[in-house]
């Protein structure tokens, strides 16, 4: 399998099996490992020090909820696209601090992929089709169901 | 005209009938009712007492002598309320009747609750001679009040207090809820992750593809549990949403042209307690067909249908393919005794066909008549004996 076009991706992940299968399963897609990080601090530090294209970001790390932190940081470089990988959707604000979307855990590969191929359109300037799958949530997608989200109308994924 | 001739009061006595009644019998009959009654003359400088009745000087405390010349605001004291001795100044003003409630003395300085009636009393001439009131003592009857409205204020309180406790409680099970299905599908990303990391380690060939089939049997689950707790309702389970999904992963590495997939799901809503077994029922029986049903090239199509019937829910999968016998026998084998095991589980009957080519399986799921109905909140079990 390829497609990744050697985008360089960094995964801020606390659980080290998770980590490790994930950074398999993007080499096996075609991208390239930026690094691995598992606190926050650790993540943007390998985010300043890497540039990565993409930051898959999970939420909980091991000195807490402060994904939502990392992604907030990650994404002020332009260089970086972040995207959120978690069980806890719940606790993503309505801004998505900055991130472009969230694939929901568990994850299957196809969202996985779906997710990568998404923001690799975004970066190429193109317009991108998500393919519906519920694995993978776009940032721009209202989801008006659930109380714990505020709506966002108009808001289209960051650059 | 204030002289004390006037005072003499040429009143009408009315008897009833003959009978005999004169003013003697009205004095004696005052003074000796149980109800505390006062005169007072207004025409005197201050409006003095002129006459009170035993019951009244048992009421007060007071001595005949020591009311003399005296006006009835030496009842009055502290917590004599000045808007109800307004109210009284006000009516005697206007000489107009008035009943009100006042906290009065007794010589002793004890205070009691006095509810009277005063009411003006005139001569044939029309003019206000004297004023008349009965008093009762309301003191228990406040008391009781008090001690209600104390009772009325701790419900209240009490009430508040359960319904915030009941409010923090609820939101802590939510918390813990939303905490649970965390971890749970950080779980299943952890257990999918381990038998993914050990497939790559395992050459290829039967342990790797077991392997291999595991994870995507983990799959199936947590596409499930993704599902579970997203929405509003955690009971339910909509079966369309899924297929939508599971129809993806399905087709995601066959090629369209050598293989049609179809898919019709009604928009059941299931018991969540039911989704995990029948995902994983669906996913080996229609991977299956996709995967065994084709060999060398072979082209054909796999139909699944997920219908309400009379009884449950009537799933149907069906392919064109080279049938069960014929398939090999080793990687379907365990396939089709964990969906024997989950159709029993769910007291389901499955009949498996073969209609010369292909497969066609048919699986009937008994449900509670309103558990296929959206919307309703409907025990989380699947029901029981009706077929099977």
């Amino acid at each position: 399998m390829s497609g990744g076009d050697g985008l360089r991706i960094l995964v801020v992940e606390d659980e080290a099996l998770i980590a490790l299968e994930l950074q398999c399963l993007l080499e096996d897609l075609g991208y390239v490992i930026a690094g691995v990080a598992s606190s926050s601090a650790e993540a943007i530090e390998l985010g300043r020090a890497t540039a990565p294209d993409i930051a898959l970001v999970d939420i909980h790390l091991i000195d807490g909820p402060t994904g939502i932190e990392v992604a907030r940081m990650l994404s002020r470089d332009p260089r970086t696209s972040v995207v959120f990988m978690t069980a806890n959707d719940k606790r993503i604000p309505a801004d998505f601090a900055g991130a472009l979307g969230v694939i929901a855990k568990p994850y299957s590969e196809r969202a996985v992929a779906g997710a990568l191929r998404y923001v690799a359109t975004i970066r190429a300037g193109g317009q991108p089709v998500s393919d519906g799958s519920d694995g993978f949530r776009p940032a721009s997608q209202d989801v008006a169901e659930d109380a714990y989200w505020a709506r966002k109308p108009g808001a289209g994924p960051g650059p | 005209m204030m002289g004390s001739n006037n005072k003499q009061v040429s009143a009408e006595l009315r008897p009833v009938g003959n009978a005999s009644v004169d003013a003697t019998m009205f004095a004696m009959a005052f003074d000796a009712s149980p109800t505390p009654m006062v005169v007072t003359d207004p025409r005197l400088a201050d409006n003095p007492i002129v006459w009170v009745n035993d019951a009244f000087l048992n009421l007060t405390g007071y001595a005949r002598a020591e009311l003399q010349g005296r006006n009835c605001r030496l009842l009055q004291g502290p917590d004599s309320d000045p808007r109800t001795v307004d109210a009284i100044r006000d009516a005697m003003r206007r000489q107009a009747p008035v009943e009100v409630e006042l906290c009065n003395y007794r010589k002793d300085g004890s205070s009691f609750w006095n509810a009277m009636t005063i009411s003006p009393v005139r001569n044939d001439a029309g003019e206000l001679i004297y004023y008349y009131a009965a008093q009762a003592d309301m003191t228990g009857k406040h008391a009781l009040e008090l001690a209600l409205q104390g009772t009325n204020d701790e419900l209240e309180r009490q009430v508040h207090e359960q319904t915030a406790d009941l409010r923090a409680a609820l939101e802590e099970k939510t918390a813990l809820l939303h905490e649970v299905d965390h971890r749970v599908k950080n779980n299943l990303q952890v257990i999918s992750s381990l038998v993914l990391l050990k497939a790559r380690r395992t050459p290829q060939g039967e342990a790797r593809d077991a392997l291999q089939g595991m994870a995507e049997r983990i799959g199936a689950l947590s596409m499930v549990h993704r599902m579970l707790y997203s929405a509003g309702d955690v009971s339910r389970f909509n079966l369309e949403e899924f297929a939508d999904d599971f129809m993806s992963d399905l087709t995601a590495g066959i090629d369209p042209a050598r293989t049609a997939v179809t898919a019709e799901i009604d928009p059941i809503s299931l018991p969540a307690a039911i989704a995990a077994p029948l995902a994983l029922m669906l996913h080996e029986l229609a991977t299956n067909a996709v995967r065994h049903a084709f060999p060398d090239d072979r082209e054909g199509r796999v139909s699944i249908s997920a219908r309400r019937c009379d009884t449950g829910l009537r799933l149907l999968i069906e392919d064109d393919g080279i049938g069960r016998k014929a398939a090999p026998p080793n990687p379907a084998g365990f396939g089709c005794s964990l969906v024997e095991m989950v159709v029993k589980q769910l007291r389901g009957v499955i009949t498996w066909h073969e209609p010369g080519a292909g497969t066609r399986v048919e699986i009937v799921i008994p449900l509670h008549a309103e558990s296929s109905r959206p919307g309703t909140t409907a025990p989380r079990e699947v029901a029981l004996g009706q077929a099977g």
